[in-house]
């Protein structure tokens, strides 16, 4: 058996970390599984998949070694050398709506702490997940931004200016002579059920706010897709700068349709004036405005040519499926009262049942062979 | 046959043989120009007011007999449609035959029919049927728009959006403008082709009449993607309706891929410099940009399709340029013109002068590979070439034109 691959993930405990770990550990274990009921081809080497973060994952991932540490602990490299960790997944990023020095500490410094810990360490490749809005929303963009595209990131939210900040290390970092790969894969708006993204809090207003008189195109991701792109450049190497979207590019007023929302015209004047003066008084704008105006106003649609013809990945959903799926997904949550809480509660219950059930018979099972022994 | 007896309601009264005859003589009327007689019968019943539905019933089935026994004997004949206006157009025709009381009689009761028309609850319902078909069919587009049921491409072209604004630009080409144009034939009926026209005419309809002659005249009728100038993007409602129509900004990123999509792409090499032109200097094309669009033609062999506007010129006719209202106002117009700003918003009207399109040959860059889009000697040789070309096809039109407002 060849030895087994290392695979080590910051930032375990946000949505991204939790859904790409649980992933990659499903398709090992499947793998094994298939390895097995196979006579003994074990060919291929299987995962260690070490998971990051300062806090532990809400909900315990089966298979996953859970370390807790800070990234940005100048002993991070010695962690990767004695855990003989490959792969490295970069996706400990802070969403701050408002720009902080701490939100900076944690995006920016975090990441130039891991990309060095990395390169000190020996690690053969690092992934990033980044976001298509670095390239920034301007009057003057092309109609598809490829990825040599100069990045005018917006400066006023936090996230993006961080973002901003990292990719224009990384492109210092990437014209050095380096062992290791560089993988950044950058998402444009993401949707699905369960994502906590500036785009999902923006179409789950009861009223969309929408520039009047400007009907920018738009491009959108499914949440399962990210984790997809993400699984894939970690088991295959393909170095460089990638943008993943979604096919169909559709215009916003579009977009809020198929959506199954009503858009709010805003004259665009009063809208730039009034976000200024909500930040000014501190509101919390990622719940009122949690895409900048200038983002709802011009073009910043990514070429995904690159994504389809060099990463080889074509994502599963359509930027028309998507939004069907997120309109079925508001039409049930209509209906959903106290009652569901009680069926949701009702499954976790049987997970419970479930997994103590399963630790038991291995007990038992250990126990027997200790006895046989 | 029905639509003959449910007019204004006053022939079906006496259900006996005279009755029928009378209808019968009607269509007699209706097929011959009239019989007096009989006629005088029909008035004389247009007081009675009794009615049987039973009657009524069999008075239909005995009509029907008679237009068989009608069509037996002519098969040609088909009774015209009835309609309140026919049925006065008869009467005029026919009313000078009568006897004077007759006459008066009869003005008496169609004056009476007609404003019974309008409160019979049969024209009601017909209108109420129309209207709501009408309110139904548009109800439907807007929630579908509203929902987002509708198809777009990749740059924001929506055909519904162009055949629903198509009336204005057919009138403006058509009535207003009158545009004519030449060398149709030139225009590829398929893959890619890159048109340079000249710019003029302080506001862009010159980019919109050129899309709507390939539109409406060419055989292909095919969309032309226009490349807009920077300063659209910013402003509202502009920006978004020219992305609607299929247009993009200008760039050499989005020319290219649009000429790879095997697309028509129309650019104005002039940009502001030529549509802000003055009026003394109508007619002289201003520098063609950096030759971006000769290097788009190169890099993706699309043959170059040189088009002269002639008439857009004189649309408005600008006197000055003050730098203080451009910059006040962001944009390159309004410049102070013979009728802006002292007549107001009628400075905004564009003249309905006379248009010409002309569209020249095609000139290939097949012979070049797609490395000589770096070589400049090159590219602005062709640059010239074009601009040259341009200018020519203006001036031979310009000697050739008799009047500006008039063909």
């Amino acid at each position: 058996m060849s030895e087994e691959k290392v695979i080590l993930i910051t930032g375990v405990a946000s949505i991204w970390g939790e859904r790409v770990a649980s992933r990659l550990l499903a398709q090992s274990r499947m793998r094994i599984d298939s390895v097995e009921a196979g006579d003994g081809h074990d060919g291929e080497a299987g995962i260690h998949v070490i998971g990051v973060d300062v806090e532990p994952p809400a909900e315990e991932i089966e298979g996953l070694d859970f370390i807790q540490v800070d990234v940005r602990n100048p002993l991070f490299s010695e962690l990767l050398k004695s855990e003989k960790v490959d792969i490295v997944c970069h996706l400990n990023f802070d969403h701050k709506y408002y720009r902080s020095e701490k939100a900076f500490d944690f995006n920016v410094l975090g990441t130039m702490k891991v990309i060095g810990a990395c390169s000190e360490a020996g690690v053969k490749k690092i992934i990033l997940k980044s976001s298509t809005a670095v390239y920034g929303a301007h009057p003057g963009n092309p109609a598809f931004l490829t990825e040599q595209h100069p990045l005018r990131g917006s400066k006023t939210y936090g996230y993006t200016r961080d973002m901003v900040e990292i990719a224009s290390f990384c492109n210092g970092y990437c014209s050095q002579p380096t062992e290791m790969g560089l993988t950044i894969l950058r998402f444009p708006s993401i949707i699905g059920p369960s994502a906590d993204t500036p785009m999902m809090r923006y179409l789950n207003q009861r009223a969309v706010p929408k520039l009047m008189g400007f009907d920018p195109m738009m491009q959108i991701i499914h949440e399962s897709d990210v984790v997809e792109a993400l699984v894939k450049t970690i088991e295959e190497d393909i170095p460089g700068v990638y943008n993943v979207a979604a096919d169909g590019v559709l215009p916003l007023q579009r977009l809020i349709g198929l959506a199954g929302k009503i858009s709010m015209p805003v004259i665009h004047p009063i809208a730039y004036i009034g976000t200024d003066v909500m930040s000014g008084a501190r509101l919390p704008l990622e719940r009122i405005a949690p895409i900048e105006w200038d983002y709802l106003r011009y073009t910043w649609v990514a070429d995904v040519t690159r994504m389809h013809d060099e990463m080889d990945f074509s994502p599963k959903y359509t930027a028309l499926e998507i939004l069907r799926e997120f309109n079925s997904v508001q039409k049930i949550n209509r209906y959903k009262g106290d009652t569901m809480k009680l069926y949701s509660d009702d499954e976790y219950l049987r997970f419970i049942i479930e997994s103590r059930s399963r630790i038991r018979e291995q007990e038992m099972n250990e126990n027997e062979d200790v006895d046989n022994e | 046959m029905s639509s003959v007896d449910n007019g204004p309601g006053d022939e079906i009264h006496n259900p006996d043989m005279e009755s029928s005859e009378s209808i019968s003589d009607e269509e007699r009327i209706v097929d011959e120009g009239g019989q007096t007689n009989e006629n005088t019968e029909l008035d004389e019943r247009t007081n009675t007011t009794d009615i049987d539905p039973e009657d009524i019933q069999r008075l239909v089935s005995e009509l029907d007999g008679l237009v068989e026994r009608l069509k037996a004997m002519d098969e040609n004949y088909s009774p015209p449609k009835y309609s309140p206006q026919r049925l006065i157009e008869l009467l005029e025709k026919n009313l000078d035959r009568l006897p004077l009381e007759y006459r008066m009689e009869i003005i008496e009761t169609l004056r009476s029919s007609i404003s019974e028309d309008l409160f019979d609850p049969d024209t009601w319902k017909g209108m109420w049927y129309m209207l709501n078909y009408y309110l139904e069919y548009q109800g439907e587009k807007f929630k579908r728009r509203l929902t987002g049921d509708y198809e777009t491409d990749e740059w924001g072209y929506d055909p519904e959006f162009l055949d629903t604004i198509r009336p204005v630009f057919d009138f403006l080409y058509n009535k207003y403008w009158r545009v004519e144009t030449t060398g149709l034939e030139n225009i590829p009926e398929e893959g890619r082709a890159l048109l340079i026209a000249n710019h003029s005419g302080q506001l862009p309809w010159d980019g919109t009449m050129i899309g709507n002659a390939v539109l409406s005249e060419h055989s292909s009728g095919r969309l032309i993607r226009g490349l807009y100038a920077d300063w659209f993007p910013r402003l509202p409602f502009l920006s978004s309706f020219l992305v609607k129509l299929g247009q993009t900004l200008a760039l050499e990123e989005n020319g290219i891929r649009l000429l790879e999509q095997e697309e028509l792409v129309l650019v104005f090499p002039e940009g502001v410099k030529g549509i802000r032109k003055l009026y003394k200097n109508r007619y002289q094309l201003a520098r063609f940009g950096r030759g971006g669009f000769v290097r788009m033609a190169l890099k993706t062999g699309a043959p170059l399709i040189p088009i002269s506007v002639v008439g857009a010129e004189e649309t408005y006719i600008s006197l000055r340029h003050t730098a203080m209202i451009n910059k006040l106002t962001g944009l390159p117009f309004p410049p102070i013109s013979l009728r802006w700003p002292w007549l107001g918003l009628v400075g905004l009207i564009p003249l309905p002068t006379k248009w010409y399109i002309d569209i020249g040959d095609p000139i290939p860059v097949d012979q070049y590979t797609p490395d000589a889009a770096e070589n400049l000697i090159l590219v602005s040789q062709l640059t010239n070439q074009v601009r040259n070309v341009i200018q020519k096809m203006l001036y031979e039109r310009l000697a050739a034109r008799q009047s500006v407002f008039f063909s």
